[in-house]
């Protein structure tokens, strides 16, 4: 079977298309960014969060009132399961008495509805601090060894780009976090550590499907003359169109699986690495290497790869 | 020839290891299924009962669930390092306390590093760290680096006792580390009560056998507070009382209460939550306790006690006249007679009526003989039995007790008594440490997430290898035996390094299933562009996989990277992601490139394929 038989756009020509929708995308999400921000989880906020699950069907209201009339004030939402409600409040030391506190409310005010508190977690505002400080630092030092390694395999205008496409794709769902965070109870696209682990995923598979762009175009360029450049970029996109898109379906399957069974803890996670793969493989054909293009076409520079071989 | 023998062998090799790896996990497995099929539980137990070293040997190798799965808890605790500062401190002055107070705050504030902030501190003030540290002639830097070493030390003692209550009371398989220079990290699986365990961790057990002061002194104090509370306003906090005037007049019976409250035209802020019996016993009621406590940690407050003395509640309360909770106020010396560090032995039973539990304790011979001195000196005397800042008693001390044995006693329950014992034998720990993250999963949860887990990993698998066999039909079947393999090797390499999986790591494992094939999907596309352009099957493998493997290598590495510093950076859930996805990433490299390539080479020798076998 073959999804993509011999094709021939024209990247190169429309590349101003791409990068206009791309400015859209990445504007947007800024603007959203400042505007509405992020909606962070506990692992950076700090605070205490708890999973109240019931036997039978219960009104969010009812048990709102009645966790406010126990004086355990906090917000109270659907959670991604089953007859299950996730409860935040303010990091208490002692999660039994807040336990305790919740546990009684409804086991007086509910009757005939037995809950089960299945999860309790509490991260205290230092905690939370730490999280964000080593979340950061290890997106930089990701990008950092990506740029240094597609630097030292290709140059530097490439892995420079590269690593641009990168920040696009990350910048492109932190938007899409800021945009739709709060607006699906079955996903409520919070912050937390599992987010800054999809996006070093994301950092990291984004650039595969550069690499393999690159590949080919470091395949084909060797001696030949500037001019012919955008044929040589146009015609290796085109042969990788296919893999590109092949590499990225089988992990958006995959991530897909993960958003629809794996529950509530996990679909954030899901959400964002479906979608850092797909701008990803977007990127690497629409930003990337007409990025590289450009670049070589202005500084009016020939490119001298390493690593490529004679075949 | 003999190179393609050695891949041949590696193959089948690799498979052993990882079969043989993940044997006892399925031994394990239908091992308990075994057990849960008996009928009875006679017969189960029999059951166990003969096999029991298989069974144990079988559990020990096995694929560890984690935290998240099993249902548990993950505690993350803090050392205070102030206090541990405070401590080292020698001739503490109120400039001394000023500085450490504004320490604290900042401490709170900021995430610096405790030691640096102390530095500050004190730059700031400019005063030498060796006013109060060490010797005088050290320098700042000196100091510095003996109080670091000072914390990475009761760190690590810190966790040791730890690790003593922990597996004192029994938990399976816990994990205790440390991270930084103040936080222990600990994981216990399959803790169902919570409480007890925290209540376990969290305190100091600091015991101290302190000499109450005489009644007149605390009634004398405790006036004294009360007019100070009348000339100064009372504070903010004691108008959200409820009914306060009532407390003093509920708490005892009416004979005994002291002249203050008859005197109800004045206001008396302190007597309103201070009950004061004849004999000059202080109460305060359980709904009054947390604001007492607060009146009591003011400094403008604490300005007015005696010298080196404390005012100290009681840890257990007693039933007053109306059946409300009562909890004694003791005035005691700041200076404690003996510490906890002698007690060399605890012991949880009932007192001598049988119904009260109690903890019998034995001391040292250095404890005993100062023991022996202090109860012979103090005849007569008050002692109050002090763990962590509360009074559990405080026994008239009848005679000299020259044996070396002590008893805590109101307690309440036998378990707390056990608990007590626990800690006293662990001994206290260096500084106060605090519970700073906590997270705990039920096990009713633990089994929704396993079996989304396995929804996912089968779905992610039936999906990707369905669509690899559709898309490049004979090929596909390659890149899904490699497939298998992969997952095998991840299980494996986690059974065999007893490293444990957890929702995050099943999550790696499905973003695994999805980027393993693409190895092989870029050796496909190549291989098929090999073919169009006329070549024969042969010569199109070995070429396809030769200029694939540029692009392979390049796309592994920066997705290993990306893991790694996610697994160096990240903390718990997700350095178990970080871990499979690095384990099956380095696994597809291997399977992808020499699996498939051996496959191909056999079937090509059997001349098996053909130009249409890559779809």
């Amino acid at each position: 079977m073959r999804i993509f038989q011999k094709t021939n756009f024209n990247f190169i020509k429309h590349r101003k298309i791409a990068y206009g929708f791309s400015i859209i995308l990445l504007v947007a999400g800024i603007f959203s960014l400042a505007i509405k921000g992020l909606n962070y989880g506990i692992d950076f906020r700090g605070g205490s969060e708890v999973v109240i699950r019931f036997e039978k069907n219960a009104d969010v209201g009812q048990i709102r009132s009645v966790l406010d009339a126990a004086g355990v004030s906090g917000t109270l939402k659907q959670y991604g399961m089953d007859r299950s409600f996730l409860f935040s409040t303010v990091f208490q030391g002692d999660t039994g008495q807040l336990k305790s506190l919740v546990t009684n409310a409804l086991n007086e005010r509910i009757k005939g509805n037995p809950h089960e508190i299945v999860r309790i977690d509490a991260v205290g505002p230092s905690i939370a601090s730490d999280l964000k400080w080593s979340a950061i630092k290890a997106l930089l030092a990701s990008l950092l060894a990506i740029l240094l390694y597609v630097g030292i395999r290709f140059e530097i205008k490439f892995a420079t780009t590269g690593v641009i496409a990168i920040f696009h794709d990350i910048l492109t769902v932190l938007g899409l976090f800021s945009i739709l965070g709060g607006l699906f109870s079955f996903m409520p696209l919070e912050m937390d550590q599992s987010i800054i682990a999809a996006f070093l995923t994301i950092a990291g598979y984004s650039i595969t499907d550069t690499v393999v762009v690159y590949d080919r175009i470091r395949e084909r360029i060797r001696g030949q003359k500037p001019s012919e450049y955008e044929r040589i970029f146009n015609e290796s996109m085109n042969q990788t169109l296919s893999r590109t898109i092949i590499t990225s379906g089988t992990v958006l399957l995959s991530v897909l699986v993960l958003f629809i069974f794996a529950g509530p803890a996990i679909r954030g996670f899901a959400f964002a690495v479906f979608a850092g793969i797909l701008i990803g493989t977007y990127s690497s054909i629409f930003v990337a290497a007409p990025l590289v293009y450009d670049w070589l076409h202005l500084t009016k520079s020939s490119v001298r790869l390493r690593g490529s071989k004679s075949a | 020839m003999k190179n393609k023998r050695f891949n041949l062998l590696l193959i089948v090799v690799v498979t052993l290891v990882s079969l043989w790896s993940l044997w006892p996990t399925w031994q394990d497995y239908s091992l308990s299924k075994e057990i849960n099929s008996f009928g009875s539980a006679q017969d189960s137990l029999k059951y166990v009962l003969s096999h029991r070293e298989e069974i144990d040997e079988a559990r020990k190798k096995s694929l560890k669930l984690g935290l998240d799965l099993r249902g548990g808890m993950h505690l993350v605790m803090e050392v205070d390092q102030v206090d541990l500062f405070e401590q080292k401190a020698w001739n503490k002055d109120q400039k001394f306390i000023a500085i450490m107070q504004a320490v604290r705050a900042n401490a709170a504030r900021s995430d610096a590093r405790i030691i640096d902030l102390l530095l500050a501190e004190f730059k700031r003030e400019n005063i030498p760290l060796s006013r109060y540290f060490y010797d005088i002639r050290n320098s700042d830097q000196e100091i510095v680096s003996k109080l670091e070493k000072e914390s990475v030390d009761a760190l690590s003692r810190a966790k040791e006792i730890i690790r003593n209550r922990i597996d004192q009371y029994g938990v399976a398989e816990p994990v205790i580390t440390t991270q930084g220079s103040r936080k222990i990290i600990i994981e216990l699986p399959g803790v169902s009560d919570e409480n007890r365990v925290r209540n376990l961790l969290k305190g100091t057990a600091k015991l101290e056998f302190r000499l109450l002061r005489e009644p007149e002194v605390m009634v004398r104090t405790l006036d004294r507070i009360n007019s100070f509370l009348v000339q100064n306003g009372v504070a903010p906090k004691a108008q959200s009382l409820p009914d306060s005037s009532s407390v003093a007049s509920s708490l005892l019976p009416a004979s005994e209460t002291v002249a203050q409250s008859g005197n109800s035209a004045a206001p008396n802020p302190l007597y309103d939550v201070v009950g004061l019996s004849g004999n000059g016993t202080a109460y305060t009621l359980e709904r009054t306790r947390e604001y007492v406590l607060s009146l009591l940690r003011r400094s403008d407050i604490q300005a007015l006690l005696p010298m080196d003395s404390e005012l100290l509640l009681a840890a257990k309360p007693d039933i007053g006249k109306g059946g409300e909770k009562v909890y004694t106020i003791y005035l005691v010396k700041k200076g404690p007679e003996l510490t906890g560090g002698v007690i060399t032995e605890a012991k949880a039973t009932f007192g001598s009526q049988g119904v009260q539990p109690e903890v019998l304790m034995s001391m040292n011979s250095e404890g005993t003989s100062k023991w022996a001195r202090i109860t012979g000196a103090n005849i007569g005397k008050r002692l109050a039995i002090v763990l962590d800042g509360v009074v559990y008693s405080a026994p008239v001390v009848q005679s000299k007790i020259p044996n070396g044995n002590s008893v805590i006693n109101g307690i309440e329950s036998l378990e707390e008594a056990k608990d007590l014992e626990i800690v006293l034998k662990a001994g206290a720990l260096p500084a106060p440490v605090r519970i700073t993250e906590e997270r705990s999963v039920g096990p009713s949860l633990g089994a929704d997430y396993i079996r989304a887990g396995i929804q996912s990993l089968a779905w992610a698998f039936f999906a990707v290898s369905v669509f690899m066999l559709v898309y490049y039909k004979k090929a596909g079947i390659a890149a899904d035996i490699a497939l298998v393999l992969n997952i095998l090797i991840v299980l494996s390499v986690l059974a065999g390094f007893n490293a444990s999986l957890s929702l995050p790591g099943i999550a790696g494992i499905v973003l695994t299933i999805g980027m393993a094939v693409d190895a092989n999907v870029l050796i496909y596309e190549r291989i098929r562009e090999e073919l169009a352009e006329g070549k024969g099957v042969f010569t199109a493998v070995t070429q396809g996989y030769d200029r694939a493997f540029s692009s392979i290598l390049d796309s592994h590495v920066t997705t290993l990277s990306a893991a790694f510093l996610l697994y160096t950076y990240g903390i718990g859930p997700i350095q178990g992601f970080a871990v499979t996805l690095m384990i099956g990433t380095s696994a597809s490299l291997f399977t992808a490139i020499v699996v498939t390539r051996e496959i191909f080479h056999l079937l090509l020798a059997k001349d098996l394929m053909s130009e249409k076998s890559f779809g």
